[in-house]
């Protein structure tokens, strides 16, 4: 086995066999995230199933005629309990007590204004005994009860209407005489779909490979770091260093190990995430399955090739980055903080680039943003559904381009005797450095 | 025999704080050569010149014929380096760690193993070789770090410290298998201590260093005889004039 293999080798042995790095990183998400899963699937069947058995109540102070017949509608087509009160105060106080959790009530004088053309007015009470989402959506039902009933006594009334001044028509068109339709244009092709459908299909898609990307590389960052700095903490850097092999081979090879697990525990969060997501929206409805791969919208082979080189190349900068940090700490808890800092400019181009495009930015702030080499992880995860190789490529020679000169300072930190005696410490607080006899 | 070290006005400075001031001193082959002085005293900074770690400032520090900083390459292939305090890779067996270091100086699988058997018969450390370094206690790391030094045969063991933060017993141990070692394979050891005493057991020669300076140099009796002195700890204090 070569000296390269060799590290590496050990290397993998050495993460795999850390209970904190194999448990945190490679099983914690297997774990974890179906658990999440399947405790967001039970609590939402609940709610739905609570949602399915919720009891309503129903209270009228109008005896008119006009009133009747929504009371009746109601109670006829649901299982609703009518209260019978002495008044408003005795009916909230009866139902307050009753299992419902919402009460339609119906106030004097509803008839009345139907009568006389104006509008009835009903109140919904909710009975939030537990304030839980499956008491706010039974209030939400009791709503669409009356929504249903106002619909057809609107059209009802319309068609009433009609006879008697001997007009024609759709009483369903002069309630709502215009339809809208939407249609989408992309890459000059026009498809009979929703402009937001399309986005929210999109987003849908594209919001976890972000996710993926940025996952994988805190934890090759704080791999790396931790991986250096117990190395100086126990001194075996010291004993590594004055072996017969060269530095950039143990640094290269320390890098391929953490390169390796980072992408183990990738593969895990992808599938305990896949899973979580799986199981934790089944309940949702499903959206319309709208194929856009004929419009050119969707990763094609090029495109998953081309974000493997952008993943790669965005984990080998940061784990350069995270080594030449962790050279500079002298333990693993100082390589962890200092390795936290790292994380910032991560998370924040992940963050607005998930939600936004980086042209709506302020020019500054668009700058700033493309200064950062993880911005352009971002931009071609982006442009891969789009299709957009220019920009992965423009993309990929700027993150390699920062590798470079990250693993060029990392080299030259390696072969100086800068690794044996650097210390965070005497650099970020000015404190004059002496060699420990 | 020829020179093992060769130092000559080795100077070596961390910003203001100057750890060598013109260190010079000479090592023959097969001998065991101790460095004995407090701590801050310029050991460490020493032998991590020579163990090509850091390079001087100024002045020459030579390894059987090649330059520090030159030849680090060569000096690399004919030297064991253990650090004071130093660890082995807590997730891996004893013998694993032999193994891998091993690899580094035997390309063929049987100098490998031959290597690693070297390194479990000096170890002593019988079937716990077997077990991950994170069981090991304090004593058991010393002799496996001790075994990985003297296992590739080096032409130069440099150890600082080897028994430092180790009880009586695991420290005769300690002392034992290097001395018997040494007589053995006829290897040139340079070792760093503050243990006077244990300095006089293992070295045929002993420099003693103060604030970066050799102040004195010859066998523990010359050393003795020369300071009219006890014991080496007598004879450094009377060195430096402190006692």
């Amino acid at each position: 086995m070569g000296s390269f293999t060799s590290i590496v080798y050990k290397e993998i042995k050495e993460l795999i066999r850390d209970p904190k790095i194999l448990f945190g990183v490679v099983l914690l998400p297997l774990l974890l995230y179906p658990l999440m899963g399947q405790g967001l699937q039970i609590s939402q069947q609940s709610v739905q199933t609570a949602i399915r058995g919720a009891q309503f109540s129903v209270y009228s102070d109008d005896n008119g005629q006009v009133a009747g017949i929504f009371v009746q509608y109601i109670t006829t087509n649901n299982t609703i309990t009518n209260i019978q009160a002495t008044g408003l105060q005795d009916a909230l106080v009866k139902f307050k007590d009753s299992n419902s959790v919402a009460m339609v009530y119906v106030p004097n004088g509803y008839s009345q204004n139907i009568t006389d053309g104006l509008k009835g007015h009903v109140k919904i009470y909710g009975n939030l005994k537990n304030l839980n989402i499956a008491e706010a959506s039974g209030v939400e039902v009791a709503g669409s009860l009356v929504s249903v009933y106002n619909y057809y006594y609107s059209l009802a009334m319309i068609k009433q209407l009609m006879v008697a001044t001997g007009n024609l028509g759709d009483s369903e068109a002069i309630r709502s005489p215009l339809s809208i339709s939407y249609a989408s244009i992309i890459k000059g092709n026009v498809i009979e779909v929703a402009p937001s459908q399309i986005t929210s299909v999109i987003l849908s898609q594209s919001i976890m490979l972000p996710i993926m990307v940025m996952m994988m590389v805190i934890f090759a960052i704080q791999m790396a770091a931790t991986s250096i700095a117990l190395e100086k903490e126990q001194k075996t850097l010291e004993t590594l260093m004055t072996l017969p092999v060269g530095r950039l081979t143990i640094l290269s090879g320390k890098l391929a190990g953490s390169v390796v697990i980072a992408v183990a525990g990738s593969i895990s969060y992808m599938i305990g995430f896949g899973y979580y997501t799986s199981s934790a929206f089944s309940f949702a409805p499903q959206l319309t399955s709208i194929d856009l791969t004929g419009v050119g919208i969707g990763i094609q082979p090029i495109g998953y090739a081309l974000l493997g080189i952008v993943m790669f190349v965005t984990l080998v900068s940061a784990l350069a980055l995270a080594i030449s940090l962790a050279v500079f700490t002298d333990s693993v808890r100082s390589a962890q903080s200092l390795t936290g800092v790292l994380i910032v400019p991560l998370i924040i181009p992940a963050m607005i680039l998930m939600f936004s495009d980086i042209e709506m930015l302020p020019p500054a702030i668009q700058w700033i943003m493309l200064a950062i080499p993880y911005t352009h992880t971002m931009l071609a995860t982006k442009a891969a559904f789009l299709g957009n190789y220019w920009l992965m490529m423009r993309s990929i020679l700027y993150i390699s381009v920062f590798t470079v000169l990250v693993l060029w300072i990392a080299a030259k930190i390696f072969s100086t005797e800068r690794i044996i005696t650097a210390r965070f410490m005497s650099f970020s607080f000015g404190k004059k450095k002496r060699q420990a006899n | 025999m020829g020179l093992a070290i060769d130092v000559r006005d080795l100077r070596k400075s961390f910003g203001d704080f100057e750890a060598l001031k013109g260190t010079t001193f000479s090592v023959e082959e097969s001998e065991i050569f101790g460095l004995i002085g407090p701590n801050g005293a310029g050991k460490t900074t020493t032998l991590r010149v020579l163990g090509t770690l850091i390079s001087p400032t100024s002045g020459v520090a030579e390894v059987f014929g090649h330059d520090v900083v030159k030849e680090a390459g060569k000096i690399r292939e004919i030297l064991s380096y253990l650090p004071e305090d130093a660890g082995a890779y807590q997730y891996l067996s004893g013998e694993e760690y032999l193994r891998f270091m091993a690899g580094f100086y035997a390309r063929e699988r049987s100098a490998v193993e031959e290597m690693v058997q070297a390194g479990k018969d000096i170890s002593g450390l019988g079937d716990r070789l077997k077990d991950r370094v994170n069981g090991y206690s304090r004593g058991m790391k010393r002799r496996l770090l001790i075994a990985r030094a003297l296992m590739i045969k080096p032409k130069l063991a440099i150890l600082d410290e080897p028994t430092s933060g180790l009880d009586v017993i695991q420290a005769y141990h300690v002392r034992g298998m290097i001395k018997d070692y040494a007589e053995n394979m006829g290897v040139t050891i340079l070792v760093s201590s503050h243990n006077m005493l244990e300095v006089e057991y293992l070295c045929h020669k002993v420099a003693l260093i103060n604030e970066g300076n050799i102040i004195s140099e010859g066998t523990p009796e010359e050393l003795k005889v020369r300071y009219n002195a006890v014991n080496l700890e007598q004879a450094f204090m009377e060195a430096t004039q402190l006692g």
